[in-house]
């Protein structure tokens, strides 16, 4: 499935070690434009600076969660149709099913693999 | 009212075998119920001092906090460690094959290295246990002892506040593996 490689993504995860294997996942895959955020809150405003094909957030951050980001993302006309990934350790169903009510596009629970993550973003941003 | 009370007592007689008093109380009784009282008292007390609160804060639980603050430091250094060779290793520009050979050799004898960090972390995070295993031992004998009920009304707000978002924002956290729903489950929801 062809991918578009010059996308910017914006990985958005208070824990930098996570932030660091996404951002080498993605490398790896061949994204070069990635950038980050460590909540919701700085992601609202990197989005509201730059135009990005896709955002992959964890849940669990303050000030702002990741399920705060995306409601906010999908009210806001501008970045409604933004894909957005959740990647997350929030592994109960009433987490998927609340977010997959508010909007997100595909959602992976932690620990992930290269390949979990390369077909989320194939089945979200493929064309 | 106290005064009145033992003026009663003082004043009692004795009726069909009971210590009455001239206001119908039986004295008995209440010298019975103020034993058990007593009684109560006194356990509660040995209880209180079997818990040994001071030494549960002032030592067990400072050293399950160090220990898990080690635990977090040491698995995020050694986190750390190995995806800097990892990182080193895929951006090596070296092309002389033995060379690149040997580098490799070096960055993965660190990965090896920086892995003996479970061996420890494993240690300190048994002794968080012991130390909470103590904890819970002696406050649920303690909660057990006085009957004890928790009241609403106490909960810390700070904590309660804190809850309350936990609820409204879902962060349930990671679950066992018992309650966590699969990769393929979710899959399945998102068709």
């Amino acid at each position: 499935m062809a991918l578009d490689l010059k996308m910017p993504i914006l990985v958005v995860d208070d824990y930098q070690t996570m932030v660091r294997i996404i951002r080498n996942l993605l490398k790896q895959l061949g994204f070069e434009d990635v950038d980050d955020a460590s909540d919701g809150t700085a992601a609202l405003a990197k989005l509201k600076e730059k135009k990005y094909g896709l955002v992959i957030s964890d849940w669990n951050m303050e000030p702002m969660t990741g399920y705060e980001l995306l409601r906010h993302v999908r009210s806001d006309e501008a970045l409604r149709v933004t894909p957005f990934i959740m990647v997350t350790a929030e592994s109960k169903t009433e987490n998927v099913i609340a977010a997959k009510k508010a909007g997100v596009n595909n959602y992976i629970v932690k620990p992930f693999n290269a390949q979990t993550l390369k077909a989320k973003i194939e089945a979200v941003c493929g064309s | 009212m106290a005064t009145a009370s033992a003026q009663r007592m003082r004043t009692s007689t004795r009726t069909r075998g009971a210590l009455i008093d001239p206001g119908g109380i039986d004295l008995k009784m209440v010298a019975r119920e103020l034993e058990a009282v007593a009684d109560y008292v006194t356990n509660i007390k040995r209880e209180i001092g079997a818990l040994r609160a001071n030494e549960l804060y002032r030592a067990r639980l400072p050293v399950a906090h160090d220990e898990l603050g080690n635990v977090v430091d040491a698995t995020q250094s050694a986190t750390n460690t190995i995806m800097a060779a990892a990182e080193e290793i895929l951006g090596s520009a070296e092309q002389d094959f033995e060379t690149y050979r040997t580098f490799v050799q070096h960055k993965v004898t660190q990965i090896f290295e920086a892995c003996s960090f479970q061996d420890i972390t494993g240690q300190r995070i048994n002794k968080v246990v012991d130390e909470l295993a103590q904890v819970e031992k002696r406050l649920s004998r303690f909660a057990a002892a006085v009957n004890m009920r928790d009241q609403a009304a106490q909960v810390d707000p700070e904590d309660a506040a804190k809850q309350a978002r936990k609820d409204a924002l879902l962060l349930n956290g990671p679950q066992t593996a018992d309650l966590a729903v699969s990769q393929d489950d979710i899959d399945a929801l998102f068709g």
